[in-house]
């Protein structure tokens, strides 16, 4: 059967596209860390800084130790970080100020690493 | 109207896109559109439920979307879509037109080389497995022009294998592609059973060899009744170049 050669790219855009689409059945979290709290809320956070596995990584050990969190998920290619926190021991501005708080470098000076650009209950 | 220039209006439009996310426009990175990195992924994802390194759920969306497509339409993304591919069919065709006579590959070498890819590949994916990096950054021209060297680059290192590269684009058409593609060695065996491909009426074919000039790959249509070779991109080059009516024809066929 002959095929127009129209066809062809056609199909590479109908490829592309719906591998597009398809992306959220794939959703994964970069990382996913339980800080042992109880929970009872989630908030959702778009980060800038949060772009990789490493970063993620450093960005959950900021959050260790500080009472209130249960869970922390980060999807990286999203930017963005899952808080599931107890909101009697801690609040969502609490939170952004932790992840935007300066943080020290190596040579010595300080520098904010995160910025919270959304945060949403 | 040439098929090629359909093409390269969807891979200029596809470029442009890549550049203008490369640029740090847009909300996403250009590698979330690597569907190479859904194969770097797969086994993090089995392992630990996480992907590996800046990968996202987008790559591996994508590969899946791609290797439907090679097994309809064999390796049409190399041929309609890879920016890496566009850039080097461009610096072939800006080489061809300083250098007419550009000798070809002996066949021999050309099979041996064209192995180096699947070596490529098993080396990606065996140390982004290990240790949990996207190793091939380093290496990866792609990464490498997209990112400005971006991190992961290896300095000097990175320079010389990216020149290399460029060099050997200039001298053999579609060297990255041919020899050193580890997407392209994904597709392969989906390709293979891609049935959408260009035929050969074998009665009025007149043995020119003019498909194979044309073919960026440096296949020989004239020589096959049906284009199942792996490397075939649907391109159509070889449609747009043979000078007799109908003789190759796209189809789908077994």
């Amino acid at each position: 059967m002959n095929i127009p050669r129209i066809l062809l790219p056609l199909l590479v855009v109908a490829a592309l596209f719906s591998g597009y689409l398809l992306r959220a059945a794939f959703t994964q979290p970069t990382t996913t860390v339980s800080m042992g709290s109880a929970g009872g809320k989630t908030v959702e956070c778009i980060v800038d800084g949060l772009k990789c596995k490493g970063t993620a990584a450093f960005f959950t050990k900021l959050y260790t130790g500080v009472p209130g969190i249960a869970t922390i998920e980060t999807f990286a290619t999203e930017h963005k970080a899952v808080f599931s926190y107890d909101p009697q021991v801690i609040t969502t501005d609490r939170i952004k100020s932790i992840m935007e708080a300066p943080l020290p470098m190596r040579d010595g000076s300080s520098r904010q690493v995160f910025t919270c650009r959304t945060i949403q209950d | 109207m040439k098929t090629r220039y359909l093409r390269y209006s969807l891979m200029s439009i596809l470029l442009a896109g890549v550049v203008y996310l490369a640029l740090g426009f847009g909300t996403r990175r250009f590698e979330d559109f690597c569907p190479f990195g859904g194969m770097e992924s797969l086994w993090g994802l089995w392992r630990q439920g996480e992907f590996s390194c800046t990968l996202g759920p987008l790559n591996l969306a994508l590969l899946i979307g791609i290797l439907v497509l090679a097994l309809v339409a064999k390796k049409a993304f190399c041929g309609w879509a890879c920016p890496i591919g566009f850039l080097s069919e461009l610096g072939m065709r800006l080489t061809g037109l300083v250098w007419h006579k550009r000798p070809a590959v002996p066949a021999h070498t050309d099979r041996w080389l064209r192995l180096l890819r699947y070596a490529v590949f098993a080396l990606a994916l065996y140390f982004t497995y290990k240790t949990g990096e996207l190793i091939l950054r380093g290496y990866d021209p792609f990464f490498l022009i997209f990112s400005g060297f971006g991190h992961g680059s290896i300095g000097l290192v990175s320079w010389i294998v990216l020149i290399a590269t460029v060099i050997g684009v200039l001298l053999v058409p579609m060297f990255f592609c041919r020899y050193l593609c580890p997407l392209g060695a994904t597709f392969d065996p989906f390709s293979r059973l891609g049935f959408i491909k260009v035929v050969r009426n074998d009665n009025h074919c007149t043995q020119c060899g003019a498909c194979q000039l044309a073919c960026p790959q440096d296949l020989a249509p004239f020589k096959m009744n049906k284009i199942r070779h792996r490397d075939c991109t649907n391109c159509l080059e070889c449609v747009d170049a043979c000078p007799e009516k109908d003789v190759l024809q796209l189809k789908a066929t077994l």
